[in-house]
């Protein structure tokens, strides 16, 4: 294990920031901190670098108990949502700033420095503006020039906080993908904090979904998508929608359906929720193996998909269906038709949890 | 024909009046500063040249500049530091009593000068609360060229502290968070990554405590005991020459030391765009 958290609580006043995470982090994976902004994930990144100390808990770095360790001695890179680049150093005095404080007797050379930079600067494909200065560059170019000072100082653990927050979409989705070739390449233990759940899957081996200072789940990112652990990774993971029933004798019954459900085999019983993605939906005309009959509210036509919204007959709320045009024909879709919910696949939870 | 000037004044901007706005400035430039400079010029040139030349190179004039030089450098050199600390303070730590801190910096602004040079020549003459423990070091404040610089540095601290706490309150902390995770001691960080981000606005600070410390009167009259060679000021010997009618040779004094204030505060400028552009280009 390269990172080691165990049993870390963390406090801001009287709130709880981050209550008893344990969590492992293994050598040369990519894993991405997701959860919604105030959930602890920022909190939890610094604390692994050393910028913040946890009120009790023990953070390990390859086996070595740092939590006492100044962030100086620590050996993580760390790359900051807004890049803090050194303003008035161009972008090769910036990558070499933490190879020219080190100790007299540590320095490399002039000439090792210098060499050292540009294979950098060459590494995140940015040899032609090593004298220019940093405001002299876009945001994108910022943060691999960011990425580069990091990886100078050749650190154990590398450490990104919202790295592609302060960017554009087009700009964020291509450095996204940058960023995973460059991990394919360099093999550094990373850990990256992000609040876009697409951001997340796209680019990490592993997630780890936080919420109010609690791990909620971890897991490869399909892993987590196909089998949410808890409600709230099933929510926070796009759209979903909810149905209200209940669980009894280990059959779980949403609407007019009847489903085995063998996780609550235990005869644990009381009402339960399902969630269905909205492309977890088929529509029929008949009732069989449905959830209840509905009616189409609005309609449009997304690219590939056509999007629906429908009523739920009695009252019991709107339901949001995503279909793909190939198998369903718009015209066949009036606005005011009476259809059946037939979920294809569908997760329940105990109610008790579904907050 | 087609040749348009490739090099323009003017560039389009959202709010327009170029032209009236550089008039009204240089009028009122003109109005308030360059008139009444360019009149005393022309007063001093009363005496003809070597009269002028006597007057300025005089010994005792001589001694005063470097008595008004001497001081107000020493004076923004110490509130250089001291400036730095206190701007420091009010803006990266949270303590009772910050906001009445921060007013109180700008007590010496608005403290009329005489208050402060007899406050300060009560303190420091030989039988004063702090004099007293001083002077049996070998140590003379008052009435001596110390206690002019120590006139001035109260003068001037606002100044610095005042230009550099703007600077300081935008500087990320990230900066310093991103120094540490690359291995910089602190003292690396404060040399390498936070002095040179401040030094545009140190230096704008250092520039005017200079140059007020050079315009001081009323707070050093008081404290400097003005014997002549010794402690007297510039500014005293021309209120002097008013006092004796010798208006041509008052304004001579004058033009002297505008010229190398002008000079001095020029230089500052040029470290100051040299340091800027160092930052931004």
């Amino acid at each position: 294990m390269s990172i080691e958290i165990r049993n870390v609580n963390k406090y801001f006043g009287t709130y709880h920031a981050l209550r008893d995470v344990n969590l492992e982090f293994a050598s040369g994976e990519l894993t991405a901190l997701l959860g919604p902004s105030g959930c602890g994930k920022t909190s939890l990144l610094r604390i692994i670098a050393g910028l913040e100390q946890p009120d009790s808990g023990q953070v390990l770095l390859h086996g070595e108990d740092s939590t006492d360790r100044h962030v100086r001695e620590r050996r993580v890179g760390f790359v900051f949502q807004h890049y803090a680049l050194f303003r008035h150093m161009t972008v090769a005095e910036n990558v070499a700033f933490g190879l020219t404080v080190k100790p007299r007797s540590q320095r490399p050379s002039k000439q090792a420095i210098r060499k050292k930079v540009m294979e950098l600067l060459d590494l995140v494909q940015l040899g032609f503006v090593a004298d220019r200065y940093p405001n002299q560059l876009s945001g994108g170019q910022r943060q691999r020039i960011a990425l580069a000072r990091a990886l100078a100082v050749e650190p154990k653990v590398l450490l990104l906080d919202e790295p592609f927050g302060a960017l554009d979409a087009s700009v964020r989705k291509e450095l996204r993908r940058w960023l995973r070739r460059l991990h394919d390449e360099i093999h550094v233990t990373s850990v990256f904090v992000t609040h876009d759940q697409e951001e997340a899957m796209e680019v990490a081996d592993r997630v780890v979904v936080m919420n109010k200072g609690v791990v909620e789940q971890v897991g490869t990112p399909d892993e987590i998508y196909d089998n949410p652990a808890t409600p709230f990774v099933s929510r926070f993971l796009g759209s979903v929608n909810l149905f209200h029933g209940r669980i009894h004798n280990g059959w779980a019954h949403i609407g007019d359906l009847r489903q085995e459900a063998p996780a609550h085999a235990n005869g644990s019983s009381g009402p339960a929720v399902a969630f269905l993605r909205p492309h977890e939906i088929d529509l029929s005309d008949q009732p069989e193996g449905s959830i209840g009959a509905a009616t189409i509210t609005s309609i449009r036509i997304v690219g590939p998909l056509l999007r629906l919204e429908l009523e739920r007959e009695g009252g019991e709320g709107l339901v949001e269906v995503e279909l793909p045009r190939e198998r369903y024909d718009a015209r066949t879709l009036p606005i005011g038709r009476k259809v059946y919910i037939r979920p294809r696949q569908m997760r329940v939870f105990v109610e008790k949890n579904a907050s | 024909m087609a040749s348009a000037s490739a090099f323009t004044f003017k560039r389009p901007s959202v709010i327009p009046g170029f032209g009236i706005t550089l008039g009204f400035a240089l009028f009122y430039l003109s109005l308030i500063v360059l008139i009444p400079l360019s009149s005393t010029f022309l007063k001093s040139t009363e005496l003809g040249w070597d009269g002028f030349w006597q007057t300025v190179t005089h010994p005792r004039v001589v001694a005063s500049y470097r008595v008004s030089f001497g001081a107000s450098l020493a004076a923004a050199a110490v509130n250089l530091f001291a400036g730095l600390l206190v701007a420091w303070v009010l803006v990266r730590y949270r303590f009772p009593g910050k906001r009445l801190i921060d007013a109180l910096v700008d007590l010496p602004f608005a403290l009329p000068t005489a208050v402060a040079g007899i406050s300060l020549t009560a303190l420091y003459a030989g039988n004063g609360w702090i004099g007293q423990y001083l002077e049996p070091l070998g140590l003379k404040v008052a009435f001596t060229p110390v206690g002019i610089t120590v006139a001035l540095i109260f003068i001037g601290l606002p100044f610095v502290v005042r230009s550099v706490q703007p600077v300081l309150q935008e500087l990320e902390p990230e900066l310093e968070e991103a120094a540490a995770s690359l291995g910089a001691s602190r003292f690396t960080t404060f040399r390498r990554v936070i002095l040179p981000s401040l030094m545009p606005a140190l230096l704008t600070g250092f520039a005017l405590a200079f140059a007020r410390g050079l315009g001081e009167y009323g707070s050093v009259i008081f404290i400097a005991g003005n014997m002549p060679m010794i402690s007297e000021i510039t500014p005293l010997l021309i209120i002097t020459k008013l006092e004796q009618y010798d208006y041509a040779g008052a304004t001579a004094i004058a033009v002297a030391m505008l010229l190398i204030s002008f000079v001095l505060l020029l230089l500052i400028n040029l470290l100051q765009w040299w340091s800027r552009k160092r930052h931004t280009e």
